[in-house]
């Protein structure tokens, strides 16, 4: 046993060393290999759907995509859920979900209380969910993640920066404002600031966090190719690969977490 | 590399409504219904439990004092009996001895009523037996019923005195 763990070691030594010695993949590209893993024929270009009020109306065809891909698949998640909910015998999938569900609404009542929670729910569980799928897509070969695209965290923390709004006025009305003007009036500028950091923070941290996971997959996919680059590229792909698994769960946990610390700080009456 | 806007950012934000509004019917609806329906279920359950343990406690209690009232019962009616039987006993005893002293006394009576006849008829015997020695002695000479009243007052007399 302890000559097995020696013996991969040291493997793993040579590997390493062979890596280092053959030059870390010459003509190496993350565009070719971008363009190589696209067998799908997705187009690079944003697609044209005309103009509107001097506004041009332009997609990016991958992100579109694949949200779509992501969102079919959170759906059917959720309906295979749904469909096996029962109050006396959950299916196994239903279980998942239900505690997936019970743990955010936890959270929820945590910070904002059942009463002004509860219309979260939807919200928070969603987020949770459609955010990991998102990500996790990324982990998939040839498919890209949703959240690995500016505009896909940007438009999330929009909805979360509007429901900071939506929720403080709802629950607090013109009162909610006074929090601009306090501990000082001329605290303005940087209570603004303050307010716009938020969904900046929240989109940047994911969008941050996804982009980078994905370059580095397809950069270690562009060292597999030779020999000694295939054992060393591999494994660390493969290592990443797991990571990646993980940072997808955090950073949907983390994104979640945040928009209901936000919204709670809205509501929340000692300010 | 720069940060550009376009469409995509307004799409996405459709995408997630849209993805909340289907979640919100196919999803969150039966979800939270059933986590309900369970929490009811369980509050229920809960509650039937503790009636149930009231109910048992309560039926417990009413045993018991009956228990309680059954041995009591008992009790008294052991000790009712062993008086009953002390007060037979005590009955039986008297009457024994009431039967004792009543047979005792006929018993004596009867002693001496046989004591008497015995007497008299000794008497009878004795007197004769004189007449008929004192006659043979004395041959006529005294009348019969002279000497009978004699003799009778003899043993009279001498009755008198073993008396």
């Amino acid at each position: 046993m302890k000559r097995a763990t020696l013996v991969t070691l040291l493997g793993l030594l040579l590997v390493f060393v062979a890596l280092t010695v053959t030059g870390c993949g010459e003509n190496f590209s993350i565009e070719r290999v971008e363009h190589d893993l696209n067998i799908w024929g997705i187009p690079h270009e944003p697609w044209h759907l005309g103009r509107i009020g001097g506004f041009n109306l332009d997609l990016n065809p991958a992100t579109i995509i694949f949200t779509w891909v992501a969102m079919a698949l959170t759906l059917l998640l959720c309906v295979a859920a749904a469909r096996g909910a029962d109050m006396r015998r959950p299916s196994k999938l239903a279980c998942l979900i239900e505690m997936v569900f019970d743990f955010l609404r936890g959270l929820v009542d945590e910070s904002l209380g059942p009463k002004k929670g509860a219309g979260l729910y939807t919200l928070i569980f969603t987020y949770f969910l459609f955010i990991t799928v998102a990500n996790l897509l990324g982990l998939v070969p040839t498919a890209m993640a949703p959240t690995a695209d500016h505009q896909t965290t940007f438009g999330l923390a929009l909805i979360t920066f509007a429901m900071m709004y939506v929720w403080g006025i709802r629950y607090k009305g013109a009162r909610y404002f006074k929090h601009y003007l306090e501990p000082y009036p001329f605290f303005l500028p940087i209570t603004i600031i303050e307010d716009l950091a938020k969904p900046l923070t929240l989109a940047f941290r994911l969008f941050g966090n996804m982009k980078g996971k994905e370059v580095m997959i397809l950069a270690l996919l562009g060292l597999i190719t030779g020999v000694a680059e295939v054992a060393g590229g591999f494994l660390a792909s493969v290592l990443w690969l797991a990571f990646g698994v993980f940072v997808s769960f955090i950073q949907a946990f983390v994104f979640t977490m945040l928009s209901i610390a936000y919204i709670s700080m809205a509501v929340s009456e000692e300010h | 590399m720069e940060l550009k806007f376009n469409a995509t950012i307004l799409a996405q934000m459709v995408h997630f409504i849209l993805l909340l509004i289907l979640l919100r019917l196919v999803a969150y609806k039966p979800i939270l219904r059933i986590l309900e329906e369970r929490q009811k279920y369980i509050a229920a359950n809960i509650e039937a439990a503790e009636q149930q343990r009231l109910e048992a406690e309560r039926i417990r209690e009413q045993f018991e004092a009956e228990m309680r009232r059954a041995r009591e019962k008992a009790d008294e009616i052991i000790q009712q009996a062993t008086r009953a039987g002390e007060e037979q006993a005590r009955q039986i005893i008297a009457q024994a001895r009431e039967e004792a002293t009543r047979l005792k006394e006929s018993a004596l009576q009867e002693i001496q009523m046989e004591r008497e006849r015995a007497m008299a008829e000794l008497k009878e015997q004795v007197a004769n037996l004189s007449v008929l020695v004192a006659g043979r002695i004395l041959k006529e000479a005294i009348t019969m019923d002279t000497q009978r009243r004699l003799v009778r007052d003899f043993i009279d007399e001498a009755a008198r005195y073993v008396q």
